[in-house]
């Protein structure tokens, strides 16, 4: 079988199809060899990696050994400190809550400020941008553990710590919506001789709503995963109890907490999701 | 009777951040009640030029004058005022989805309301009434209260049109108006345009890609070719020979899209 006259760079196929005993490519050559650079480079990374970390194998062989047992101990479950726990859970529920309704009051102007089509002064908008990158580049513990230095353990600490992450991102995340879905209805209300608050109120708040709640649902349950962890380095909340529980090998209180945290955050994300489904457009 | 002069621009100039020329000297004049067609390939500059004219696109250089008062000097409040009296009409409609499309029509009085009416819906019943009018003549009375993204293209165009005729606008401008539609309700959009320009006096100044359609509406066609004009006549003036000049490169760009094959391209059969 001969194709004639297939003008194309990189396709010699007269030759390719007559070779004796040789199978047919199918592949795009240069597609194929940026895959086969990349697979190879991770793993020989993957290798190296192992390498570095010093995985100490027998440890692990050992603590598979160990597992039946340590399965055994956290099936006792203790409802004695129930009542401290769920004050602890409720606790870490209103850090997250409180710390994403200070954000939004913050982050909702600012990122107006922000994105670069609405915004009334592009001078401070990008010093803004740029403020907000810095803080997000700072990993949330950090920010709990500085306001922790500073205020003491406790849920404010928790509170305050958790403001600058919870802020940024939602500077981020909402100029990101307002540049990519807002261009249109600028452009109209600005065209019809409407102020800067008509764009905003009249034109960009009503086509960005479910986008904004979809996002302050996500963050919102991140926030309260973060709370549960940040407890352990001092917020105060359910994480604190369960870091002493595990300290003081209290396993039926660690069982029970655990449990806890899951049924919370399970129902939680639920109940969000139905709200998104109510509020979204159909 | 002199007509009035309704637009008048001077060497007008647009050079973007990354160098590119999108507009390169124009120079024109728009008088009352003239339906003038800008044609010419995507690129040529002629939606830059338009949104150069109502400032949704700073000017580089160059002179705008609506109505005897200066455009590219105005300030905000200036600006404002000026815009209130040119009605624009989008490719994508540019509607609010969410919103009524009575609502949407509405926004077309913001240019004459300060912050604090507008954002409280502070319309007085004569413009709601008004707006209503529109949408009746429009064709669009079963959709009042419906949420513009209820509407199909042809729909939302009209509301769109409407939007822009309750400005009550000395001038329209309309970029690329038809160009996502199908030909059904391009033909109604561009003749309630046409209608209601020539009723109420309005100058429409409108960018087509599509040829025909331009020679069936224009009273003047304007030829824009890399950011310059170089037509600018009546339609019976333009002659095959300059359409070809006009699209010189993008010959497929010059027909409606609802053509089968487009420009001159032959099927290759394997």
């Amino acid at each position: 079988m001969k194709i004639k006259n297939v003008n194309h760079a990189d396709i010699k196929i007269n030759t390719e199809l007559t070779a004796p005993g040789k199978k047919i490519r199918i592949v795009h050559k240069e597609t194929q060899r940026h895959q086969n650079i990349f697979f190879g480079a991770v793993a020989v990374l993957f290798i190296l990696a192992l390498f570095f970390i010093e995985v100490d194998y027998n440890g692990i062989l050992q603590g598979f050994d160990r597992l039946p047992s340590v399965i055994k101990e956290l099936s006792q479950i203790s409802f004695e400190n129930f009542g401290t726990l769920a004050f602890g859970m409720l606790t870490t529920l209103t850090i997250a809550f409180l710390a994403v309704l200070i954000s939004l009051i913050i982050s909702f102007p600012i990122s107006f400020i922000v994105a670069y089509n609405v915004t009334p002064n592009k001078f401070i908008g990008t010093i803004f941008r740029y403020a907000t990158m810095l803080i997000r580049s700072i990993p949330t513990p950090i920010w709990v553990l500085i306001a922790v230095a500073s205020l003491g353990f406790g849920p404010m600490a928790g509170i305050i710590g958790l403001l600058f992450p919870t802020t940024s991102f939602f500077v981020k995340a909402f100029a990101a919506q307002i540049e990519e879905e807002g261009s249109d209805v600028i452009e109209a209300i600005r065209s019809v001789g409407g102020t800067w608050w008509h764009v905003v109120i009249k034109g960009l708040l009503p086509v960005l709503f479910t986008g904004l709640i979809a996002t302050i649902g996500v963050r919102f349950e991140l926030d309260v995963h973060e709370s549960v962890i940040l407890g352990i380095v001092g917020a105060g909340g359910i994480g604190y109890l369960l870091q002493s529980y595990i300290q003081y090998y209290q396993f039926g209180d660690l069982t029970l907490g655990i449990l806890m945290v899951f049924v919370t955050i399970f129902t939680l994300e639920l109940v969000i999701n139905l709200i998104r489904l109510r509020i979204g457009d159909r | 009777m002199e007509l009035k002069t309704i637009l008048e621009i001077n060497n007008l100039i647009k050079r973007y951040d990354d160098g590119t020329l999108a507009v390169n000297g124009i120079n024109t004049e728009i008088k009352e009640g003239e339906f003038i067609v800008i044609i010419g390939p995507s690129g040529a500059g002629k939606s830059t030029f338009l949104r150069c004219i109502n400032r949704l696109v700073e000017p580089s250089n160059g002179s705008i004058n609506f109505l005897g008062q200066s455009v590219d000097k105005a300030n905000n409040k200036e600006l404002r005022q000026i815009r209130a009296q040119i009605g624009m009409i989008f490719q994508h409609y540019n509607l609010v989805s969410r919103l009524s499309v009575l609502e949407n029509v509405l926004h077309g009085r913001l240019g004459y309301m300060n912050s604090f009416k507008g954002i409280f819906n502070q319309y007085s019943e004569v413009e709601k009434l008004k707006a209503i009018e529109w949408l009746m003549k429009l064709g669009l009375e079963d959709e009042v209260y419906k949420r513009a993204d209820e509407l199909s293209g042809g729909q939302k165009q009209r509301v769109g049109v409407c939007r822009a005729l309750t400005q009550n606008p000395k001038l329209i401008l309309a970029d690329e108006p038809i160009a996502s539609l199908d030909p059904n309700s391009s033909t109604s959009v561009m003749d309630a345009i046409y209608k209601n320009c020539k009723e109420m006096g309005i100058a429409c100044l409108i960018n087509l890609h599509q040829v025909e359609v331009a020679k069936k509406y224009a009273t003047r066609i304007i030829g824009i070719k890399s950011g310059q004009i170089v037509f600018d006549g009546s339609a019976d003036e333009l002659n095959d020979q300059m359409i070809q000049f006009i699209y010189e490169g993008k010959e497929d760009e010059m027909y409606s899209s609802n053509k089968p094959f487009s420009g001159t391209g032959q099927l290759t059969t394997i």
